[in-house]
């Protein structure tokens, strides 16, 4: 990718929509021709403007975990206490999580192997080792596992908040309103200006819907250096039998199969053959999506707007080229879109 | 084939009374997986274990937790999730409170009881069927909303708890028209006069033996969970009445009941 930009911190969204007077479908749309680079600029509710019967939203229906838990070393006496961000479950059942020291340097509190972290009654961790790809992270098990756990992270648990978002919202704010399985250390937010009234409303048009379940790990490692070469993760993916018959009917069909994040079309190129046939699967993905890739099961792509690292826009440059990328983001910036979780959007069709 | 083989079930206020009842009886008929809520931990796992006695196989998850809490309701609902892996088929807004006892009439209800209550019994179900919806509204399901004869009439006395369960059925009927195209059916059923410990706090006056046992109204609360009821949308019924004779004439009235 051949282009950076900086972005004015004014244009960080600090709170969801229904918290600065509209609600979470009045975001604003960029719209993007994929055909002819011409730029749009419109509001969410009204994206059915640009959809059409037989086109196909796919999903990702993981449910954002409150993925921040304090707790204090407590295998020293008066151990530091620490913010731990879960990332990833891991198939071994141990996680991948960020530990941020309280106090000082938030690298700096000692952080080590086989420290036991307590996170409150009936919840600790044991720290086992560095993360070799993403040394940020380390590998921890719990106490306890299964759906035990997932009731105490529930009940102990934050959601994870940067720096620009101006209060401590509710969990609620950082889930899409047809969020299932839970899994997800920040909310997959290209979906959540979408309401029910606009789901059924485009499913009486004839625009199906469709879910996978990718669960997302964390956006930021809080380390500039790191985050700027956006290290790319191995993400594990659930893709239904009935997602991949929507799919591959809809393009028998003649509909475009739209992701609603960029979760969805790591999932969904994953699956997909050298024919364009998708099928289910449950699995792993390494895949990199950059503009050597050449698309086989999606046509579109909701997003929200990406960061400056030009990594972040890899993704976008499988869609377009850079310089209809760039054009389009210049506007985003001039015309004041709001970047990040509860921002506005881009389609990209 | 049994009635409700493979059916994920969440049901709130399940360490006691009714929902105890229905937990068990969901497990006799079939029932693939129940997630079974109440504030009380002990009595909720004893209600588990008596469910695993009934059933072994069964997929069951107790979760401690108040319904009048919004926080505690996300996380209801994020463990059912996880437990069922994304799937819940039936949702069962059974738990109730009646606010203190004895009953105060209006004139003297303490404002902070009459708040508690309506948590409790109307914004609790709506948060639930809110947070429990997306789970349910691609592949069909069953909300069954318990509600009471105090729902209907203004008992004196009976104060903030006959005011949420008016409640309970208005928002029911809202529901209910709001899904009517989905696949997602919203029903609610006043169980009538039972022996349980709620109602003799309620009614420590009043003969309690004349009162039916909740084991023996749970017939329509399997119905509604069943796809035998998969056309029943927006229906009010009384598990102590003819509902069987009430569904039938309305099938040959010809309308989706």
């Amino acid at each position: 990718m051949a282009f950076t930009f900086s972005l004015p911190p004014e244009l960080s969204a600090k709170e969801p929509p229904e918290r600065r007077g509209i609600r979470r479908d009045q975001v604003r749309l960029l719209v993007i021709d994929r055909a002819t680079g011409e730029i749009e600029h419109s509001r969410f509710d009204k994206i059915d403007n640009y959809l059409r019967a037989n086109d196909l939203l796919v999903f990702n229906s993981s449910r954002t975990l409150p993925a921040s838990l304090r707790g204090c070393d407590c295998s020293a006496a008066h151990g530091p206490c620490m913010e731990v961000r879960l990332a990833e479950h891991l198939p071994d059942d141990s996680w991948l999580a960020l530990l941020l020291c309280e106090q000082g340097d938030p690298f700096g509190c000692g952080l080590r192997p086989e420290m036991q972290i307590q996170f409150a009654e009936g919840l600790n961790a044991t720290v086992l080792q560095r993360d070799e790809r993403i040394p940020r992270l380390w590998k921890l098990r719990f106490s306890i596992s299964g759906t035990q756990l997932v009731d105490l992270i529930y009940r102990y648990g934050k959601p994870i908040r940067y720096e620009y978002v101006s209060a401590p919202w509710n969990l609620d704010y950082y889930q899409t309103v047809y969020a299932t399985e839970p899994g997800s250390a920040e909310m997959p937010s290209a979906g959540r200006a979408f309401t029910w009234k606009l789901l059924l409303d485009l499913k009486r048009r004839g625009v199906d819907t469709a879910y996978i379940v990718l669960h997302t790990g964390l956006s930021s490692y809080m380390d500039d250096e790191l985050d700027a070469q956006h290290p790319a993760s191995e993400e594990e993916y659930f893709v239904s039998a009935t997602t991949a018959e929507k799919i591959n009917r809809a393009r028998e069909n003649g509909g475009r199969v739209i992701a609603v994040g960029t979760t969805v079309v790591r999932a969904l190129e994953s699956v997909v053959d050298q024919n364009g046939r998708v099928q289910g699967a449950h699995d792993y993905t390494q895949l990199k999506v950059d503009n050597q890739h050449r698309f086989k099961a999606v046509d579109g792509l909701l997003t929200g707007l990406h960061e400056p690292e030009a990594s972040h826009l890899d993704l976008l440059s499988a869609f377009l080229p850079p310089d209809k990328i760039r054009a389009a983001y210049e506007e985003a910036i001039a015309r004041k879109y709001l970047w990040h979780e509860f921002g506005d959007l881009n389609l990209i069709l | 084939m049994s009635k409700l083989a493979g059916k994920n079930i969440l049901i709130t206020g399940a360490s006691q009374g009714l929902g105890r009842e229905m937990a068990l009886r969901f497990a006799k008929e079939g029932g693939g997986g129940l997630s079974i809520v109440a504030r009380h931990a002990d009595q909720l796992n004893k209600v588990r274990d008596e469910v695993r006695g009934v059933t072994p196989k069964i997929d069951i998850v107790a979760i401690e937790a108040d319904v009048s809490s919004s926080r505690d309701i996300e996380r209801i609902v994020a463990t059912t999730l996880a437990q069922f892996k994304g799937r819940l088929d039936v949702l069962v807004n059974n738990a109730s409170t009646i606010g203190p006892s004895p009953m105060p009439n209006l004139l003297d209800y303490p404002v902070e009881d009459f708040r508690e209550v309506l948590d409790t019994n109307l914004i609790g179900p709506f948060v639930l069927i809110k947070n429990a919806l997306p789970a349910m509204i691609e592949r069909g399901g069953s909300i069954i909303n318990v509600t009471s004869d105090a729902g209907q009439v203004g008992y004196p006395g009976w104060g903030a708890y006959g005011i949420s369960k008016f409640g309970l059925e208005g928002m029911s009927q809202t529901w209910a028209s709001e899904l009517e195209e989905t696949n997602v059916r919203v029903n609610w059923v006043d169980p009538g006069n039972m022996n349980t410990a709620m109602h003799r706090a309620a009614e420590p006056e009043e003969d309690a033996t004349e009162w039916a046992n909740p084991a023996d109204v749970t017939d329509i609360f399997v119905f509604l969970a069943s796809d035998e009821s998969k056309d029943v949308t927006g229906k009010r019924f009384q598990a102590q009445g003819d509902w069987k004779a009430q569904i039938h004439h309305e099938e040959h009235e010809g309308d989706k009941i």
